[in-house]
């Protein structure tokens, strides 16, 4: 049923087409302004152009109207034109208010952007302590088979009296093997700083004492340069016999009190502010 | 405005004048004074850019086309050019306009990109502080 009365409208078109070829030639303009009018009438955003767009149909009006009665060619292209420029003035103001829409929006989203790159950021300082606390505990790690304590200071090695010669500075052969490690801990990272720091017992005057723990900072200071370590990341320091760490009375006392203390930080700062 | 009592006495007034005149209506001759302060403005909207440089173009011709008719007496062509020359400055206006909101807003979604892109960039270097803070 359906088919068949396409067929009589399609017969009917085609008897229209042939009476209208023998009428004055088709207004261009009027083609035109009969293709777009709907169009922008059609158009989601037509309401920020309500004006134009009546103006439009009510000049398609006025020339489908004069094309009926066979009105003058320059009339009906008049009117066409008036609706087809209506139409193009609706659709600027229209593609306007879309181009203003995207621009609020992408301002909207251009905040939640900027939000989300600061959350960014802060969560890629948070991973930068957290690998700063990571490196420190892997430092301690490293330390610990050489018995390193860790304080406020740092993380604090303490080289025995036993690993130096009575009353001298020279390294016994026996120290070797912790100089060895000690060395590797620090080629290993360069940011990593050490303060050496020499100590004695109160046998004999302040001032031997003095330059005693000096030259023993600076004996283990020499073997880790000969080994390889920079010389920026090693500071030496005599304490002579002001730090004690047990009692002097007795003989297991000194020999305890006797010693060199290796304190690593990370921080260099920290490590300058104690040899002043 | 003195052109709604023009507009309102104009054709009862106008009308017996006209009928043995050559003359064009104020009318007319207001309309198209309307559309030449249309036409500078649009001028000065669109500028020298491309955008409406083509239909500001017409709008002139158009207005030519109605000072001629005035001149030469013509009523009906000098109306209908001053529309013409109207709807022309209108839309040169307009597609002016138009370009500059596209632009803007290509502004806007070029910047979301450049910021995406530098939020999603994976940290490489500590000290590289992100562009992104500046231009807020």
């Amino acid at each position: 049923m359906k088919p068949r009365y396409n067929l009589i409208l399609a017969a009917a078109a085609s008897a229209c087409i042939a009476a209208c070829a023998s009428a004055p030639k088709s207004n261009e303009e009027l083609e035109t302004a009969r293709a777009v009018v709907p169009q922008i009438e059609a158009s989601p955003r037509a309401g920020v152009a309500a004006t134009n767009i009546a103006e439009a149909r009510k000049a398609l009006d006025r020339a489908n109207q004069l094309a009926e009665k066979n009105g003058k060619d320059e009339d009906i292209k008049f009117e066409a034109t008036v609706a087809s420029r209506n139409a193009q003035i609706a659709n600027e103001k229209i593609l306007s208010a879309m181009a203003r829409d995207e621009v609020d929006k992408g301002t909207a989203e251009r905040q939640t952007v900027l939000a989300e790159a600061r959350a960014h950021e802060a969560q890629r300082n948070a991973q930068q302590a957290q690998t700063a606390e990571e490196r420190a505990k892997a430092l301690e790690r490293e330390l610990a088979d050489l018995k390193g304590k860790k304080t406020d200071r740092g993380v604090v090695v303490t080289l025995g009296d036993v690993l130096f010669d009575t009353g001298k500075a020279t390294l016994k052969p026996g120290a070797y093997a912790t100089v060895e490690r000690l060395a590797a801990v620090l080629k290993e990272d360069a940011s990593r700083k050490v303060l050496i720091e020499g100590h004695t017992d109160n046998v004999g005057s302040d001032e031997y004492n003095q330059g005693l723990s000096e030259r023993r900072a600076q004996s283990v200071q020499a073997a880790l340069f000969e080994r390889g370590v920079e010389a920026s990341q090693i500071s030496t320091v005599g304490k002579g016999e002001t730090t004690p760490v047990a009692s002097n009375d007795d003989a297991a006392g000194r020999q305890q009190n006797r010693r060199v203390e290796l304190v690593f930080q990370e921080d260099r700062s920290k490590v300058a502010s104690d040899t002043g | 405005m003195n052109s709604s009592i023009t507009r309102l006495a104009g054709p009862l007034v106008l009308a017996g004048l006209l009928a043995g005149c050559s003359g064009v209506s104020d009318l007319t001759k207001e309309r198209v004074a309307r559309s030449e302060t249309s036409v500078q403005q649009a001028q000065q909207t669109v500028g020298n850019s491309e955008q409406g440089a083509l239909e500001l173009q017409r709008a002139k011709e158009n207005l030519d086309a109605a000072r001629k008719a005035i001149k030469d007496g013509k009523e009906q062509p000098a109306d209908r050019y001053a529309q013409l020359a109207q709807l022309d400055a209108e839309l040169a206006v307009s597609k002016s306009q138009s370009a500059a909101a596209r632009k803007a807003a290509d502004e806007v979604l070029a910047s979301i990109k450049t910021l995406r892109q530098e939020a999603e960039r994976p940290s490489t270097s500590t000290d590289s502080q992100p562009r992104t803070t500046e231009d807020k």
